[in-house]
């Protein structure tokens, strides 16, 4: 194994230290700056709960904070990571003081909602908390800093440390990074499951404990207002969507997790454990598994109505919850003045508001077909899997097949949909 | 067809909703700044009234809803040419239906009443985010804006929270008008003198440090203008350092 000298390798310079240590952090896909509701008290800055992007990057992407390493001196090896210990790249280190400088002076400027604050593992896990803890309790302390704070947890921390940045952030995340053990084995070995899954569990624990605590003595310091995430990565290991799925259905369940984030495998570092056919990243399939997530959080659905042994992977060329539909029609077509909201979110090209809207409007008076255009719903699809006011508006005969034909996309539409792979993400 | 015309205020779009009620129903509520005056149309200059404008506004408030209230108010925040006639058909319905009239929405100008008014909060909401302010050498933080709709008035409260320590000036160079925060309130004014804009020492460093971390955060192998021009359209890049090299 290589190890870089630490003394020959620190850069100075501050801005060749930014570009370096936000370069590094950028393959965390999370940018939210959602669910915490931290009010400004005498100092600077609040947190919005639907939480408020600042600019997009040229990918498209959301810049909603100040997303950066500590440092990227890393004592671990993991092979999908750019600043694993044996890759020759330039090493760089932030103090806790300037950290807490810039984040305040972008802040200031409205540049950002606040910070998101990673690191490399610097000599040891607890080393690397506690400067990370430093920073942030500088902002909150010196600065009197209210804003957005999101933190990595540091895999093999001591609870303390996890305690005490708990009682500071907003929220917290431990990345899970692949989605089973063996892969976990073969690209990361010295990032041990127990390590990644240990504090979740703590985390999810305090979460509600201090809740409990809170609903009696009203002033009781909160924790993690905003909740833990985690991501893992996409395309770097043979899993299955259908595991990937179950995984994801398991920790929201298990430990409460607000999101996971699914971060397509983007070839930074060649090395025999590693696919070296992909040249993009698999940005289709991380879209689907995006959406076939949010039908777990938003539509009521569970993993195992998505996938199956007998349908492990979500299909690339339609969204997962036509599939859905397709395989189960029998239970359609639904009519759009009669059924209740559960059902009219399982319709394809019905979201969470065109179906609110649905029922604000049939208060008033039966919804036609022309309304539903109004509304919002996307009636390309749903039309196939509805009747409006007893009136099926769909072509061609109602089986899957035929209505599975007429909703292929041409290759325009996904272009499109390529295009539109992190509107969804915030 | 009868015009009534209003001063451009927002009291004067609701005395001309009062005076319909208690003179004659007008075909058309309009601006006085706007119109044209063509040989077939009758107009009624009608003068704002503050005692008429709080009437309609309690009775908007009694018999219809505070939300109604607030929708129209964006609406003629949007200033769009035909807010007045669109304010005044939605009201008049509404003292028809009261508090349900938002449901109505086959209804064509509920329809557009709420469709303009999500697109003034959402614009609300994106400056909030698309906003920058640079530091004077006096220490005021200064920011220059050109939204579509005058939305000033609802930017002010976020940034008056957010920036309690800070005294900053949002700047509507489209309208030229301007809030002003002093550490306690805001104001809302249209006499705006010379605003000095030197800049601080340090304000360079860290716009170019914003620069710097713009450019880096983006991932090479998905770059995607068109995703990037749908957030942030490019008609609000003028002001935003980062995309105004």
């Amino acid at each position: 194994m290589v190890k870089f000298k630490l003394a020959e390798v620190i850069i100075v310079d501050v801005r060749e230290k930014l570009r370096i240590l936000s370069d590094a952090a950028k393959y965390d896909v999370s940018c939210s700056s959602s669910g915490s509701g931290r009010k400004n008290k005498n100092g600077i800055g609040n947190a919005s709960i639907s939480g408020i992007c600042h600019s997009w990057s040229d990918d498209g992407r959301c810049i909603s904070l100040l997303k950066i390493l500590m440092t990227n001196c890393c004592m671990y090896d993991c092979a999908y990571c750019i600043n694993r210990v044996s890759n020759d790249t330039k090493r760089a280190a932030f103090t806790p003081d300037e950290i807490a400088d810039l984040t305040i002076n972008f802040y200031r400027r409205n540049y950002i909602e606040g910070l998101f604050l990673s690191s490399a593992v610097f000599r040891t896990p607890d080393y690397t908390m506690e400067l990370m803890i430093k920073a942030v309790k500088k902002l909150r302390g010196e600065y009197r800093f209210n804003g957005y704070i999101h933190v990595k947890v540091i895999p093999g921390a001591d609870r303390k440390l996890i305690w005490q940045i708990g009682l500071l952030a907003d929220r917290v995340s431990c990345n899970i990074e692949l989605p089973t053990s063996e892969s976990l084995m073969l690209l990361a070995p010295q990032k041990k499951k127990e390590d990644i899954v240990k504090p979740m569990g703590f985390i999810k624990n305090t979460i509600t404990q201090i809740g409990e605590e809170r609903a009696v003595y009203r002033n009781a310091p909160g924790f993690v207002p905003a909740g833990q995430t985690t991501q893992l990565i996409v395309g770097a290991t043979p899993e299955r969507d259908v595991s990937i799925l179950r995984l994801s259905e398991n920790l929201y369940n298990t430990f409460k997790m607000k999101r996971v984030y699914y971060s397509g495998y983007v070839p930074v570092v060649s090395h025999p454990n590693l696919p070296s056919v992909i040249k993009t990243p698999p940005l289709l399939r991380e879209h689907r598994l995006y959406q076939a997530d949010w039908l777990l959080r938003f539509y009521g659905f569970k993993a195992n109505e998505i996938l199956d042994e007998a349908y492990p992977d979500l299909d690339m060329e339609l969204d997962p919850k036509t599939t859905w539909a397709l395989r189960n029609i029998q239970l359609f077509p639904i009519e759009i003045n009669r059924a209740d909201y559960a059902m009219l979110i399982r319709v394809p090209g019905i979201g969470i508001k065109s179906a609110n809207r649905i029922l604000a409007a049939r208060r008033a008076s039966a919804v036609d077909y022309a309304l539903l255009k109004k509304i919002g719903v996307v009636l390309k699809r749903a039309k196939y899997f509805i009747t409006c006011r007893g009136k099926y508006y769909g072509e061609g005969a109602f089986n899957p097949d035929s209505i599975r034909f007429r909703l292929m996309p041409n290759s325009k539409d996904t272009d499109l949909e390529q295009l539109n792979i992190f509107s969804l993400i915030r | 067809m009868l015009i009534y015309l209003y001063d451009g205020s927002f009291d004067g779009i609701l005395t001309c909703i009062f005076d319909a009620y208690y003179k004659r129903h007008p075909d058309r509520i309009l601006s006085r700044d706007d119109v044209q005056l063509s040989i077939g149309d009758e107009y009624d200059f009608i003068e704002t009234d503050e005692k008429k404008a709080s009437r309609v506004y309690d009775a908007v408030l009694k018999k219809i809803s505070n939300e109604a209230q607030k929708n129209a108010f964006y609406v003629y925040l949007s200033e769009d040419r035909n807010s007045g006639t669109i304010i005044y058909n939605y009201f008049k319905l509404g003292f028809k239906l009261g508090k349900n009239l938002d449901l109505n929405i086959k209804d064509e100008d509920v329809f557009k009443v709420q469709e303009i008014a999500r697109r003034v909060s959402f614009e609300v909401h994106r400056f909030t985010g698309l906003l920058r302010f640079s530091e004077l050498n006096n220490g005021i933080y200064y920011a220059k804006i050109e939204p579509d709709n005058n939305i000033i008035m609802l930017l002010a409260p976020h940034f008056k929270d957010r920036f309690k320590d800070q005294r900053w000036v949002i700047h509507d160079t489209k309208r030229n008008i301007a809030a002003l925060y002093n550490l306690k309130d805001f104001i809302i004014t249209d006499s705006l003198s010379d605003i000095p804009l030197s800049l601080s020492s340090r304000e360079e460093f860290f716009q170019s440090m914003w620069k710097e971390y713009f450019k880096s955060i983006s991932i090479e192998e998905r770059i995607n203008p068109r995703l990037q021009k749908n957030h942030m359209p490019i008609r609000y890049w003028k002001n935003l350092m980062e995309k105004s090299l």
